[in-house]
């Protein structure tokens, strides 16, 4: 585990230092009142130029006495990481006034709870789907569901988001008003310029929690629908996978031994499916939800720019832009984390779920 | 099938192997003909496969630098009514099917455009994903020790950064080509088809006639590449016919995301991209280009499915 995240900062770090000039690096942390003596300075102190550099322009112009081997300059970029120096962003409007590490957290919460929401869909989605599919094999139900999976797996997620919006802003419309707002979350710090009363503070970042925490059943309600389309987008893509996963492993177990003898001593059919084949069946979706909540961490992108949605995964694509390396470097840095963190749950939950299974 | 070719009169035994293969794709017909969405799928695939082909023949190739200001954002089909305010009507005698875009070229030559060049560009990632999976997959398993550690623990670093934030990543700093671009997208692919390479070649080299090759002297590399992976390559094929799809959808997410290297350039997620400004005054835009990515990743995806289920053994009657 630790071993997988070393070699994710390194590839990190080979990536946004590696393949691009020295002073890039410092772009970050530059602002235009500095000299070249303080730019210098800092150059030295991020381990990007050595002691005896004598001058900015002799760092600028790549003279090989200012130059630190790569291997010297990872070690002190990851000193850096470590203790959470990430420099300033450069996103626009932002530019030298907040840190990356501020902008990041401030927009993650939106990106989490997007995809745990699209998660919690994709699960409550799947589950049924991948039973019917299974339990109807080849017939009507079967054939349908596995349209929905398949469509789901092929269908763009960037137009689905687009058609959802045409349509709910467009064509369908209840009393000459949208159904849905096709953009935009709530703003935590905007409550007061909506129609729901009352104020809502900022504990988590997120305005669901945030409304339940400040008791605020209408921005609560709010932002429940503004979560609507994105959650919807993010979940189609994401059905497909699981449904199959949960199809084969239920027709699996529905062959095997113990599911006969269920049925022959007489249970329901409700309870051989339910009770006796779904517990043993669902054993591999759990690793795939698990895989799946990390992945739309990092999937969202395309949901999040298409809907407008404050979080990292639009602002990832605004740092690609503008070249802010720092920001890249901490969204992949953090969802790797999180990514190999489920990954470690995940093996722990499956222990405790199945006593065959002994480490 | 080589030993067919190569003596002229076939004998007993080699008919019988000729009959098998008969069989293998009357099989194949008759679970096409009890799934007619398969069917569906595979007409579809190899329906845009043709297109591609032959779209040169279709559509001058280089009508896509061709703007026409005056014909911008118009649409002229009779067949649809968008039944919204200020719609344009393109003046003129041509019909434009699917209307036309912000540069006033026709949308469907721009997706006749397309397509070839999506396919390719998915076509070139999947099939170097391929091979890179067989040969690093291969050795890996059949090597094992130290060497299948390094490369498993290549994979498990690749495949823990999430493919799409990889790519965003790559393109950022390689620089906004096609080119590029594909790079980006086979980086977060390959890791996959090692993974699976790995563990077919791992209950492969276990079967009786592998230690029969190393008995009669058989070398290293010839044992692994010459029987090993044909045996076990089927598995990576499938697979690599429903990433066709998958890698369309991903490359254009990519353009659409706004790193296409030119916002002319005829390439499905870009021409989605350029219609997303006129959402709500020229819906064509997005519409007919998305729907073409849809069709075509849908149609690999009903294909790649058909195949598995044809050699899938526990599928089987």
């Amino acid at each position: 585990m630790v071993f997988v995240l070393l070699g994710v900062t390194l590839i990190v770090f080979y990536l946004g230092r590696g393949l691009l000039p020295p002073e890039s690096a410092l772009a970050p942390y530059i602002t235009p009142r500095m000299n070249d003596g303080t730019k210098l300075q800092l150059a030295r102190s991020l381990g990007v130029a050595t002691i005896s550099c004598p001058s900015w322009s002799a760092l600028a112009s790549h003279e090989s006495v200012c130059l630190v081997p790569i291997w010297g300059q990872y070690l002190s970029w990851l000193g850096n990481v470590l203790a959470g120096n990430w420099g300033y962003s450069l996103l626009p409007g932002l530019s030298g006034t907040q840190t990356t590490w501020y902008v990041f957290w401030l927009r993650f919460p939106y990106t989490a709870e997007l995809a745990v929401a699209g998660t919690i869909l994709t699960a409550l989605v799947a589950i049924p789907l991948g039973i019917i599919s299974a339990t109807r094999n080849n017939r009507l139900p079967d054939h349908i569901s596995r349209f929905i999976s398949l469509g789901g797996y092929s269908v763009p997620a960037f137009w689905f988001g687009l058609i959802l919006q045409l349509l709910f802003v467009l064509y369908i419309r209840v009393g000459g008003n949208a159904l849905l707002p096709s953009n935009g979350v709530l703003d935590t710090s905007c409550a007061l310029c909506l129609s729901s009363p009352g104020q809502v503070t900022g504990y988590t970042g997120t305005p669901i929690l945030d409304a339940l925490l400040s008791l605020n059943p209408a921005y609560f309600w709010d932002s429940l629908v503004a979560l609507a389309l994105p959650t919807l987008t993010l979940a189609i893509t994401s059905i497909g996978a699981l449904t199959r996963i949960l199809r084969s492993s239920m027709m699996e177990v529905l062959k095997q031994d113990y599911i006969l003898l269920a049925r022959s001593k007489g249970l329901k059919e409700r309870v051989v499916i339910y009770r006796h084949a779904l517990k043993n069946a669902v054993l591999p979706s759990i690793t795939i939800t698990g895989l799946l909540f990390a992945l739309l961490l990092g999937g969202v992108v395309i949901v999040e720019v298409v809907f407008s949605w404050p979080g990292v995964g639009a602002a990832s694509v605004v740092a690609s832009t503008v070249v802010d390396v720092n920001f890249l470097e901490l969204y992949v840095l953090v969802t790797a984390f999180i990514i190999v963190l489920t990954n470690l749950l995940v093996d722990i939950i499956y222990a405790k779920l199945d006593p065959r299974i002994r480490y | 099938m080589t030993r067919e070719s190569s003596s002229s009169a076939p004998s007993k035994e080699e008919r019988k192997s000729s009959h098998g293969f008969r069989r293998e794709v009357r099989y194949g017909i008759h679970l096409l003909r009890k799934n007619p969405i398969v069917l569906l799928g595979s007409i579809v695939a190899l329906g845009s496969i043709v297109l591609s082909l032959s779209s040169g023949l279709v559509v001058d190739q280089n009508s896509w630098k061709t703007t026409h200001i005056a014909l911008r954002l118009c649409w002229n089909n009779p067949i649809v009514n968008w039944n919204l305010r200020n719609v344009y009507d393109c003046a003129g005698p041509t019909t434009y099917t699917l209307g036309t875009d912000n540069y006033g070229r026709d949308v469907f030559r721009m997706i006749i455009l397309a397509i070839p060049l999506d396919l390719r560009i998915s076509l070139e990632i999947v099939l170097s994903a391929v091979l890179i999976g067989t040969v690093f997959g291969g050795i890996a398993a059949y090597a094992g020790g130290t060497l299948d550690e390094l490369i498993l623990r290549l994979t498990d670093i690749f495949l823990a950064i999430p493919s799409l934030l990889l790519a965003i990543v790559l393109a950022t700093i390689l620089g906004r080509t096609l080119e590029n671009l594909t790079l980006s997208v086979l980086i977060t692919w390959w890791p996959t088809y090692v993974r699976l390479m790995r563990s077919q070649v791992l209950t492969e080299k276990e079967k009786p006639y592998v230690e029969a090759l190393r008995a009669v002297g058989a070398g290293r590399f010839r044992i692994l590449f010459r029987h090993i992976v044909p045996n076990s390559i089927y598995p990576i094929l499938v697979q690599g016919t429903l990433d066709i799809g998958s890698v369309i959808l991903t490359f254009s997410a990519l353009t659409f995301i706004g790193f296409s290297p030119s916002p002319l350039i005829p390439e499905l997620g870009n021409l989605v991209n350029q219609g997303i400004e006129f959402v709500f005054t020229a819906p064509w835009l997005i519409i007919f280009p998305g729907l073409t990515i849809f069709i075509v990743s849908l149609g690999f995806n009903l294909l790649g499915d058909g195949i598995r289920d044809i050699f899938d053994p526990r599928l089987r009657r």
